[in-house]
């Protein structure tokens, strides 16, 4: 017994700290979402009353469109999960596969230019898009379009380690036999490499899908109209540091928003820590 | 035979793609010429051809893999790192934002000045007798009625118009007046100046009023002189994106400015000018500080929390499950969150204290619950990374160092940490990078605050740069894009090379061979 407290007393009395630690704002969250009045003071550790009446505010008042939100931000972040997918896959592929003069260069520049934060970059991607919107009004600034195409940019770069990581364990004899077959590498890379990679395409589109939906500082600058912003710029203006009086609101509608990203999360686990140490750092 | 089928159907899929994308692209072509907006008309042309080329042609395998992510990459990446560069070697801010021609021509409006006794006239707007557009004045001080048109003007007696109760006339002979409502809805009557006499004109100021006005500033194309006509001085160029007074001092200038080359002055007023280079040096010592500091204090958690439930255990999945869930929580929603709690009246964080601090007003308790809740949103992520590389740390190694007589913290101190240490050492080089431009934590918790706004700083407590040069660029009082876009640079610079050194020890590289 004593040995036993020795061993494992330290053990369990840290993790339980820092669960503590870990589950504290979200339980406050969780708590204020349920609270009448939509005060964020605490009170009280234990609810004396649930009440949806924040989460019906949520979906009825005119000044949080959250349906809406929501919608954009499914569109937007599933449009660029899909396209950066087929855009990183392909890619992925011939960086792994193909020979060609450049590639050395290409894959350092692309590592290099990854560094550039998308911040540093505002007020060219700004000034840029403004223009295109003076030519072009439904691609320009202030479009959810023109906002894709802008995180279609960093398609090329990101998750391009991770497939070709897998493109990698492929064995290489699979696609000699298809290219003694007669086979081009286009059809090799439709129709045995996107078969075989269907899982972990699958993965990479959804963290995309996550990372996106996470995205903040671009979509604000592009998405001023209320009815086309997305969840996380919704709920940031809405609070816009009054969080006296929205905070209720708010606290329901960043645990809905949360609740599926955090699911997708947990049931990715393995793969999203084996895509961790091969180096990416999530937002 | 399916595979020429399915070769068919797929070419044939191609094609249309192709087809359609070339037609959307040439429309964009088309109106960006329009627009004479010429690079990116340009880009999108090499566009339309690049992916032509490359998928009716077999020149080149390789490419058709790469094309599409390479014109989105050059577009929305390249190019405007290149815009970056170029921004930061001109004056390019608030009051020089214009293009040349545009201030001079914004100049000139400005330049409009009214006459000296400030006169005002009784106003209909209409058309005259030669059906141009026309305004009929009523001159009550001297009992004089005109009609006064672009160029001329033409007296009407008193004896003809036709006169209110003010003595202001409602209309005239040969004179067609129109109704307000046109008036509204059509801006081409007050855009003309109307002649009144010498180099005086009348400016429509109201429907019903009209000011007498001059042309204060006159512009020579050949000399690229600016002449003020009152005073008789000569403003020029003066190669800093404004007009100054010849032979006046550096503050008699004309603006609007224009966005000028000024080469490397942005880069050397990071250096030289004060109120530039304190609150700079300020803020890159707090951004190594917030980063370094960050990265050993989720490190440290991490790695103990994997350490403590590295054995099998009761609750292990447990701890695990709930530990994770900072770092599954989107970001965005958990630092509002955290801002929420921070609140001086309402947050959660005073009411179970019992206290009331104003924690973002104060620069050290803010910069406190900074790496607080850094510290919550990163641990995680470190607790995951070791728990994983403490696996792969061959537990022969240990029993080896504990037969040798090595007691639990030597064997931590000479053999686990240095070997993690060597696994880890390129994710800690990536952590220091990520928190280093951690703009969305700073932005949504604290927004850099507090700042000194009153004394006009820009830099804030707990600014780091990207945040700093966001507010330089973006700030509420003055938008400077030129120097923002030269800090940008020096950070791309900063940045590229601690990751070249990370790149080169995980020889992530040498795959690519």
């Amino acid at each position: 017994m004593n040995k036993w407290l020795r061993e494992n007393a330290w053990r369990h009395a840290f993790a339980i700290f820092m669960c503590l630690f870990s589950l504290f704002p979200l339980y406050l969250v969780v708590l204020s979402s349920v609270k009448t009045g939509g005060s964020l003071a605490l009170t009280s550790f234990v609810p004396h009353e649930i009440s949806f009446s924040n989460y019906q505010f949520l979906f009825h008042s005119p000044k949080t469109p959250y349906l809406l939100w929501v919608k954009n931000s499914m569109i937007i972040a599933s449009t660029v999960a899909i396209c950066s997918v087929v855009i990183g896959a392909s890619s992925a592929f011939a960086f792994s596969r193909l020979r060609f003069k450049g590639k050395k260069f290409g894959i350092q520049l692309l590592l290099l230019v990854q560094m550039f934060p998308a911040v540093l970059a505002l007020s060219a991607i700004y000034v840029i898009m403004e223009r295109v919107y003076a030519f072009a009004p439904k691609i320009g600034l202030g479009t959810q379009a023109g906002l894709i195409l802008v995180y279609l940019g960093g398609a090329l770069g990101v998750n391009v380690w991770l497939l070709k990581g897998f493109v990698d364990t492929i064995p290489a004899e699979l696609d000699e036999a298809a290219k003694i077959d007669g086979a081009s590498p286009v059809q090799i890379f439709w129709m045995i490499f996107l078969p075989l990679a269907t899982p972990v395409l699958a993965v990479v589109c959804l963290l995309t899908f996550i990372g996106t939906f996470n995205e903040f500082i671009l979509a604000r600058l592009f998405l001023v109209e209320m009815n086309g912003r997305t969840v996380a710029v919704g709920l940031q203006q809405f609070v816009g540091g009054q969080y006296s009086t929205n905070w209720g609101p708010f606290a329901a509608g960043s645990i809905l928003a949360s609740i599926p990203i955090v699911i997708i999360f947990l049931s990715l686990q393995k793969y999203i820590i084996n895509g961790l140490t091969a180096g990416s750092v999530k937002g | 035979m399916s595979g020429f089928v399915r070769g068919k159907f797929a070419f044939g899929l191609k094609l249309v793609l192709l087809a359609i994308t070339t037609a959307v692209l040439a429309l964009l072509t088309e109106s960006a010429y329009a627009q004479k907006e010429y690079l990116i008309g340009t880009f999108i042309l090499i566009a339309i051809l690049a992916l032509n080329f490359t998928y009716l042609t077999k020149y080149s395998i390789p490419l058709k893999f790469f094309v599409p992510g390479i014109l989105f990459f050059f577009a929305f990446v390249i190019a405007p790192i290149l815009y970056t560069g170029t921004m930061s070697v001109y004056k390019y801010q608030t009051g020089n934002y214009l293009s040349k021609p545009a201030a001079i021509e914004q100049v000139l409006i400005l330049g409009a000045q009214p006459d000296a006794a400030g006169t005002t006239f009784d106003i209909v707007v209409g058309k005259n007798s030669a059906n141009q557009y026309a305004i009929l004045v009523s001159d009550i001080t001297n009992n004089k009625y005109f009609i006064s048109a672009k160029t001329s003007r033409t007296p009407v007696p008193v004896s003809e118009v036709k006169l209110n109760a003010d003595k202001v006339a409602i209309s005239a002979p040969g004179f067609k007046p129109i109704s307000l409502n046109v008036l509204a809805s059509n801006n081409s009557y007050a855009n003309i100046r109307y002649f009144y006499e010498g180099k005086y004109y009348i400016s429509i100021e109201s429907e019903t009023v009209g000011a007498v006005f001059t042309q204060g500033l006159s512009y020579s194309e050949s000399t690229g002189i600016m002449t003020n006509l009152l005073t008789g001085d000569k403003y020029k160029d003066n190669g800093k994106g404004n007009f100054a007074k010849i032979g006046g001092t550096r503050d008699q200038i004309l603006s609007p400015g224009w966005r000028a080359p000024v080469w490397f002055q942005n880069y050397t007023r990071l250096v030289t000018d004060n109120r530039i280079r304190t609150p700079l040096i300020g803020v890159f010592i707090w951004t190594i500080f917030f980063a370094g500091f960050s990265v050993l204090s989720t490190f440290a958690f991490g790695l103990l929390l994997a350490m403590a439930l590295n054995r099998r255990m009761r609750g292990r999945k447990v701890y695990r499950s709930i530990l994770i869930l900072p770092y599954a929580m989107p970001s965005i929603m958990s630092i509002l969150i955290w801002a929420g709690m921070f609140d001086s009246q309402f947050g959660a964080i005073n009411s179970i204290l019992h206290t009331n601090i104003a924690w973002f007003s104060d620069a050290s308790l803010a910069r406190g619950a900074v790496l607080l809740v850094n510290l919550w949103l990163g641990f995680p992520y470190f607790y995951l990374i070791c728990s994983g590389a403490l696996q792969a740390i061959p537990s022969e190694l240990l029993e080896a160092a504990a037969i040798d007589g090595a007691n639990p913290r030597q064997v931590f101190r000479k053999i686990t940490l240095p070997l993690l240490l060597q696994i880890l050492s390129p994710l800690l080089i990536a952590s220091f990078a990520f928190n280093f431009n951690n703009f969305n934590l700073i932005y949504l918790l604290t927004g850099g605050g507090p700042r000194d706004t009153l004394d006009g700083h820009v830099a804030g407590a707990t600014d780091i740069l990207i945040s700093y040069t966001y507010q330089i660029a973006f700030g509420k009082n003055i938008q400077d894009f030129g120097l923002a876009s030269a800090i940008s640079v020096l950070i791309f610079i900063l940045i590229g090379s601690i990751s070249i050194f990370g790149l080169r020890r995980t020889k992530v590289l040498e795959t690519f061979e």
